[in-house]
């Protein structure tokens, strides 16, 4: 099996050499054969074939494949920028990287390095090695002190997946599939049609349709698996609830706040406070106000208006919006911060233009000063979901600890309750590649669309 | 305006450094009731070396707790203090962890970086996880206190009390004939009762059994005043654990794991379904309130304290915090038990200080004077006396009766009580299972996903028990003898 995916590699090679390069010849082909069967070998090697062996699942080999395609696709593309430059071939960064060794450093090719050294050895050090540790990790069972550990292979991954190998490739390609149909479908409408309405909202409900492949992809439970399609739903609901109430409440008090008024300095000095405070203490305050026992809003609400509070963490609803309200709080100073920033990079003279052209206030923040301010936002967009991601294990630890029945667990409070709290270090490691795995997709997706559609300004 | 930007971002970043140490904590303790605020020490900032006042060569002694609290803290350091006043060859540091898991953790990785401490607290759920550990060239990381002893009655002039310790410790701690750790922190499930709230519904006793909480519960429900539930405890495992030792139900195989390694837990058996649909049956009628948090010490406290319910099933832990601040009549009586089997018996909970190996003669001497001294007579009495953690020595308990404590508070005798009416067999010993913390948490989740949701109690329960025996299974063949 792994000859097979071997073979596949070097014609995969041969054919981007035949589709990519310029210039070929049958040196190039011979080269990208190698080198995509040579990145295909690395991993099945280092893991020592696990993937194939007897007693592995479907699951399993299709895992070893995707890290073997993976590795391919990596050797490719470095074929590609290495015949590319030969060719003469520069991008953008290339003509930028040419400029800068044409300036300063003359006294010799390791005079930058030592240079980047302090950085590098930090990044070494507390970045990089952990994040090897962590994908070897992945593939143990292994816990703190014990004798011994045990080779699981993908073990720990295939058990947050479904069952059936044909979900994991059909699911994808379906929603892949109609992610570009609905552009395509797009490409074809005109503006101001009815059907590029529909076809609008068919990209919307493809793009839906990636979170839905996702979530069919994961394990439902059973079988003592923990159930990770509700810690997938979790993550995703909180995170984006994060993001969304904490960027829309940021906006609208920065928009406020940005007024000259007297005493403005200090009150936006205050506003950004609840940044300062660290997350497990937004937990504690939150916990303070809304705990069925001892909170003040529950007794203001029941010694004033008889209102008999329910308890947040027996109510799915109720423990997500307490979780969601928290966290976009404590992040609210920041957004505040970089959007009253955001605006003094808005052009003045384009709303007034607007205003003589007789746009309407909410026309005028619309048109001219939300797309002015869409670098903060896109900016901000990384910022939150990598807060809503990993900062927020403190505050869930504090407030609800993954009540009720699991439905605050996101993926971090649960990598950190499995490979922490109950030193399961293997189970714990594969999750947060996962998770790292994640967090790379979701940047790169929103580098891709966002990213298009950000102005910086002028020329 | 771009150095406006700058600024704020130089701000942004500063407050971003302040904001990031997200101190937290859990507790996973029997008895350990959650404590907030806890400001953990950095193990690392522990000086190694001394200056003795002396001048001399003192020998330090890292002890680290697993406390944050500023009663059993301050007990800690109050005692540590002492023993450095009388033994001044000798400096007891005490370094504070927000839990046992905490405490374990450092200690494991400072035995692998070379710098341990000499004791840690540890709790009683772990005791299999301590016994198994071992360094990285795959020594068992504690020594057995018994054999570090030898048979020696005095070490330093601190008179032993190992052998003085009360049968209930003595039983759940000996394992293969022998003390590995000393016994600190020992205590039991009790129930606290609002007498003042139970008596205005016409009941002059606490209840005894399932079935008196429940016609007890009916009787505070028809008050016209009387409080929203009638009686709450903490969602922790340990309660299920004291459940199945009164009705003699293993939780674990070979004799649950004190004849040999348990290999398999039983989530499923009668007394445990008993347990859990009565549990679930108060919680129903509204009789039982639930926090909503697994593992709330703290809010099941408060809502007691509060009066927001009548009874309140805790840790002996709190007798004398109860006494003190209860505005009500506040009497400790027994765990409820299973009126429809025999009572077999409770078991204890809580922590002892376990000893690294490898110290030198001099250094370990000291180690072994000082664990000692700490549950002297007059320390274990006074330890007993702030918090209610049982007095660990039979002369303790003497000297306590000596003096009239329990005449004066009659609340603090009721642990000892039950621990002593406890028949001595492995059911009411309690389980040595291996990863007994993941796998208490496997059981307080399915509870929580109980009393939350409308789930089929036994379904859910066999559920937990395929996750907790594969979690077994797994760490079995990480340590087990196989």
């Amino acid at each position: 099996m792994l000859i097979i995916g071997l073979v596949v590699a070097a014609l995969a090679g041969f054919g981007f050499v035949h589709l990519v390069l310029e210039r070929r010849n049958p040196i190039r082909y011979g080269v990208g054969s190698v080198a995509a069967v040579a990145g295909a070998a690395v991993t099945p090697i280092a893991m020592g074939q696990c993937g194939f062996a007897l007693e592995t699942t479907g699951v399993d080999h299709l895992l070893a494949y995707g890290l073997m395609a993976a590795g391919a696709w990596v050797a490719l593309v470095v074929v590609r920028s290495f015949f590319e430059r030969r060719d003469g071939i520069t991008d953008d960064s290339e003509a930028f990287a040419g400029e800068i060794r044409s300036g300063g450093y003359r006294m010799g090719w390791w005079v930058p390095w030592v240079l980047l050294a302090p950085t590098l050895v930090i990044l070494i050090v507390f970045l990089y090695t952990p994040a090897i540790q962590t994908f070897t990790l992945s593939t143990r069972l292994t816990r703190l002190g014990a004798p011994r550990s045990v080779d699981v292979c993908f073990g720990n991954f295939t058990e947050l997946l479904v069952g059936e190998p044909w979900r994991l490739v059909a699911y994808p390609l379906v929603a892949i599939g109609l992610v570009y149909g609905a552009r395509f479908w797009r490409t074809r409408t005109s503006f101001g049609t009815w059907s590029r309405r529909a076809a609008d909202i068919a990209s919307i409900g493809a793009a839906f349709s990636v979170f839905i492949a996702l979530y069919a992809m994961f394990s439902p439970g059973g079988g003592g698996n923990v159930d990770f399609r509700s810690v997938y739903l979790v993550t995703v609901i909180i995170s984006v609830g994060i993001v969304v109430v904490g960027m829309a409440l940021g906006l609208a008090v920065a928009y406020l706040a940005y007024r000259s008024l007297r005493g403005g300095s200090v009150y936006r000095t205050l506003l950004i406070w609840p940044y300062a405070i660290s997350p497990a203490v937004a937990g504690v305050l939150f916990f303070m106000i809304f705990d069925p026992t001892a909170g003040i809003f529950t007794h203001a609400m029941e010694s004033w208006f008889g209102i008999d509070v329910p308890n947040y963490r027996e109510s799915t609803l109720l423990a997500q919006t307490a979780i969601i309200l928290a966290s976009a709080w404590k992040i609210l100073g920041y957004n505040i911060l970089f959007y009253l920033a955001g605006f003094q990079s808005v052009s003045i003279d384009q709303v007034e233009a607007a205003v003589i052209d007789g746009a309407s206030p909410w026309q005028r923040f619309l048109k001219v000063v939300w797309p002015g301010l869409s670098p903060i936002t896109f900016f901000l967009l990384v910022t939150n979901l990598t807060y809503a991601f990993f900062e927020i294990y403190a505050t869930i630890e504090f407030m609800t600890r993954g009540a009720p029945a699991g439905d605050t667990s996101v993926a971090i409070y649960e990598i950190i309750r499995v490979g922490v709290n109950n030193g399961d270090l293997g189970r714990g490691a594969a999750q947060s590649v996962l998770l790292f795995i994640a967090v790379i997709g979701v940047t790169l997706w929103q580098f891709r669309t966002s990213g298009r559609r950000v102005t910086y300004g002028g020329a | 305006m771009k150095r406006l930007l700058i600024l704020l971002t130089i701000l942004a970043m500063v407050a971003a450094a302040c904001g990031d140490d997200s101190g937290t904590e859990t507790t996973e303790a029997g008895d350990q009731p959650a404590t907030t605020a806890a400001d953990t020490q950095d193990p690392l900032e522990v000086p190694e070396t001394t200056e003795g006042d002396g001048g001399g060569d003192v020998i330090d002694i890292d002890f680290w707790v697993a406390f944050s609290d500023e009663a059993r803290l301050g007990f800690s350091e109050e005692k540590a203090a002492a023993f450095n006043a009388k033994h001044p060859e000798y400096n007891v540091e005490v370094t504070s962890f927000a839990s046992y898991n905490d405490a374990f953790d450092a200690a494991v990785l400072a035995v692998d970086s070379g710098e341990p401490p000499e004791i840690i607290h540890f709790f009683e759920a772990a005791t299999r996880q301590a016994l198994d550990a071992v360094d990285a060239s795959g020594n068992p990381i504690f020594k057995s206190v018994t054999e570090a002893i030898g048979g020696r009655s005095e070490i330093l002039g601190e008179p032993v009390v190992l052998d003085d310790v009360v049968d209930a410790a003595r039983n759940y701690y000996t394992v293969d004939g022998s003390f590995y750790s000393m016994p600190w922190n020992t205590s039991t499930t009790v129930m606290f009762n609002n007498m003042d709230i139970l008596n205005a519904a016409g009941i002059t006793e606490p209840p005894a059994t399932w079935g008196e909480v429940e016609a007890a519960c009916e009787a505070i429900a028809a008050l016209a005043d009387g409080p929203d539930a009638c009686i709450t405890w903490p969602n922790h495992s340990w309660f299920v654990e004291q459940s199945m030792g009164q009705q003699g139900e293993l939780l674990a195989n070979n004799d649950n794991g004190r004849s040999d390694r348990a290999t398999e837990v039983f989530l499923t058996s009668d007394g445990m379904l008993n347990y859990i649909n009565w549990w679930k049956g108060l919680s129903d009628a509204g009789y039982y309130t639930y926090t909503g948090l697994q593992r709330d010490w703290d809010g099941t406290s408060n809502a007691y304290l509060a009066e927001e319910v009548a009874m309140l099933i805790y840790s002996s832990s709190d007798t004398t915090f109860f006494d003190t601040n209860a505005g009500f009549t506040n009497q400790a009586s027994y765990m409820p038990r299973n009126e429809d089997v025999d009572y077999v018996g409770n078991l204890i909970g809580g922590a002892t200080l376990w000893m690294l190996d490898g110290m030198d003669a001099a250094q370990e001497d000291g180690a072994l004077a000082f664990l000692n001294f700490f549950s002297n007579p007059e320390n274990a009495a006074e330890w007993h006396q702030i918090t209610g953690y049982i007095p660990i020595t039979k002369t303790a308990e003497a000297l306590l009766v000596d003096e009239g404590w329990y005449d004066e508070s009659p609340n603090s005798k009721v642990a000892s009580d039950q621990l002593a009416d406890a028949a001595n067999t492995p059911a009411s010993l309690g389980a040595l299972i291996g990863n007994f913390v993941g796998i208490r948490d496997v059981i307080t989740g399915a509870i929580e996903d109980i009393l939350v949701n409308d789930v089929d109690v036994a379904e859910r329960l066999a559920q937990a028990n395929e996750e907790a025996n594969r979690s077994l299974t797994e760490y079995e063949l990480l340590y087990g003898d196989g």
